[in-house]
């Protein structure tokens, strides 16, 4: 890797773009009670809702995996035509503003809902304020960067090895399972993550559809929202955090990222 | 070279494109807005009472946000620009004191449970929220509506189930329990008052503790202090108050 030389514009709005991303975050750490910062952790509902985050947001990814890869494999394959008017569907939810979200997913599953109604008829249960709407949630918002990410790589792979397999005879799944999926590992754990953060950041749609019970569907997010009416330093420290797991996922996962997105 | 330094007048013509604030405010000028935080529960009086304060004030233009009074005074602590706030409750207001020095209450209200006319479980008591499967819901506990009906159900006694969901604020209690998401929510009497063709109240039985007042007041930072002050008078006038009465808030001395 030689170093190539680099212009004035470039680095003087470079510069700029890195301080607007970087100065809030370095301010936030600022503002944290660090003395104090465990019991104001440990106390409340705070450890509650970073459990309730950190398990949902995680289920959801799962779920964002096992039922996007698929998602993603089968809108590289398909004919121009298909893809073309399937994946702004998928990809819709990127765009949405959450509180829309919500309102979809109300609408949906909600007692008065599409399916809801019908669900909440036959068994009583609708699932709205229930821990499962947290994760529905997640899913929703999540999967379509999965898709995005994971189709990309998936239309990038090289095709000498898949050629082989065909010529071998080998089944459309055990190429999908053999030769894509592994070589897709980096594309894959980019788009989970991606999608986890964005489960796991969930606030307005979140609110909607799930409510907000501490223990059962107050999220982290939503908990620093409350405690800004209560205490700011609590606010402060349950954001920190937030924000450490943020750049440590981000930090662990740098050679995946980078490969993913130099391929 | 020469690229180089094309870029650079084009970074310097875009960066002359955004206006510094002396600018923006000239062209302001010909209009006065008048900022107003509003608990959630004065929605749909004070949006009224502002439209004819416009009428009565050409040239102003009153610019409302409905949030839960506890938001609403974090925001002004953080220095949001706002002219006047009006509080669902008065702890709300003293923890603004040092930017809302004065104030004057000019309303009360009441929580109640509100449950829809054709609900299947059929709820004529505070004391059905315990009918299992039920769902009802509350305000968080940090804002106004949620201190009051917390301390109408502690008054009351009884109620052993829990609410499945603490909203952020009265408005979206209601909008879940108005489109039927739940069996039952405590929400403000006015708020049902609003709703009266498809809810029902009940009453809590001490009415004392399910009382909330609302103060307003000017804030100390705000730049339009005369408009400020004629904004709260029109709340404070016979006319404000009959708007306010009309919409279920209790009357005060």
């Amino acid at each position: 890797m030689n170093r190539k030389r680099l212009d004035t514009f470039n680095l003087v709005f470079a510069t700029l773009g890195g301080l607007v991303l970087l100065l809030p975050l370095m301010a936030l750490f600022t503002k944290v009670p660090w003395a104090t910062l465990v019991t104001r952790l440990t106390n409340g509902n705070a450890m509650a809702a970073i459990r309730l985050s950190l398990w949902s947001s995680l289920l959801a990814t799962l779920i964002c995996v096992i039922l996007g890869v698929p998602l993603a494999w089968v809108l590289a394959r398909g004919s121009r035509r298909f893809v073309n008017m399937v994946r702004p569907f998928v990809l819709a939810p990127i765009v949405l503003p959450p509180t829309v979200a919500g309102m979809s997913l109300l609408a949906l599953l909600g007692r008065n809902g599409l399916i809801g109604r019908y669900i909440y008829d036959a068994t009583g249960w609708s699932m709205p304020f229930t821990a499962s709407a947290v994760v529905f949630t997640g899913v929703f918002v999540g999967m379509p960067f999965l898709v995005l990410v994971v189709e990309s790589t998936f239309r990038h792979l090289p095709s000498d090895q898949e050629d082989a397999a065909e010529i071998d005879r080998a089944t459309p799944f055990t190429l999908f399972r053999l030769i894509a999926l592994p070589q897709s590992r980096n594309g894959i754990a980019t788009g989970a993550l991606l999608a986890w953060a964005r489960a796991l950041g969930e606030f307005g749609a979140t609110m909607m559809f799930a409510g907000s019970l501490p223990g059962l569907t107050q999220t982290w997010p939503m908990q620093v929202y409350f405690e800004t009416d209560q205490d700011m330093s609590t606010a402060y420290a349950l954001s920190a955090v937030m924000a450490i797991v943020a750049v440590a996922v981000v930090f662990a996962l740098r050679k995946q990222l980078r490969r993913a997105f130099t391929n | 070279m020469m690229p180089r330094a094309r870029a650079f007048v084009t970074a310097v013509a875009v960066l002359s494109l955004i206006p510094t604030p002396s600018q923006a405010s000239l062209h302001r000028n010909e209009t006065v807005t008048l900022t107003v935080f509003a608990a959630s529960s004065l929605g749909q009086t004070f949006a009224i009472l502002g439209k004819a304060f416009e009428v009565k004030h050409p040239g102003v233009k009153v610019e409302f946000s409905f949030l839960a009074s506890s938001t609403l005074a974090t925001q002004i602590l953080a220095g949001a620009p706002v002219d006047v706030f009006a509080s669902a409750s008065i702890s709300e207001m003293a923890r603004v004191k040092s930017l809302v020095p004065d104030m004057s209450i000019f309303a009360a209200n009441r929580v109640i449970l509100a449950t829809p006319r054709d609900n299947k479980f059929h709820i004529n008591k505070i004391v059905d929220l315990n009918k299992s499967g039920l769902k009802w819901i509350q305000c968080a506990h940090v804002v106004p509506c949620g201190v009051a009906a917390d301390a109408a159900l502690a008054s009351e006694g009884r109620v052993s189930s829990k609410p499945v969901s603490l909203e952020p604020k009265v408005s979206s209690v209601v909008a879940k329990l108005v489109s039927r998401e739940v069996d039952a929510a405590i929400i403000y009497h006015t708020d049902f008052i609003a709703n009266r063709d498809v809810l029902k109240e009940i009453h809590f039985k001490d009415t004392a503790a399910a009382i909330t007042r609302y103060p307003i007041g000017v804030v100390k930072t705000s730049a339009h202090q005369p408009l400020a002050k004629a904004f709260v008078a029109t709340v404070l006038s016979a006319y404000g108050r009959k708007v306010l009465a009309e919409a279920g808030f209790l009357r005060t001395k």
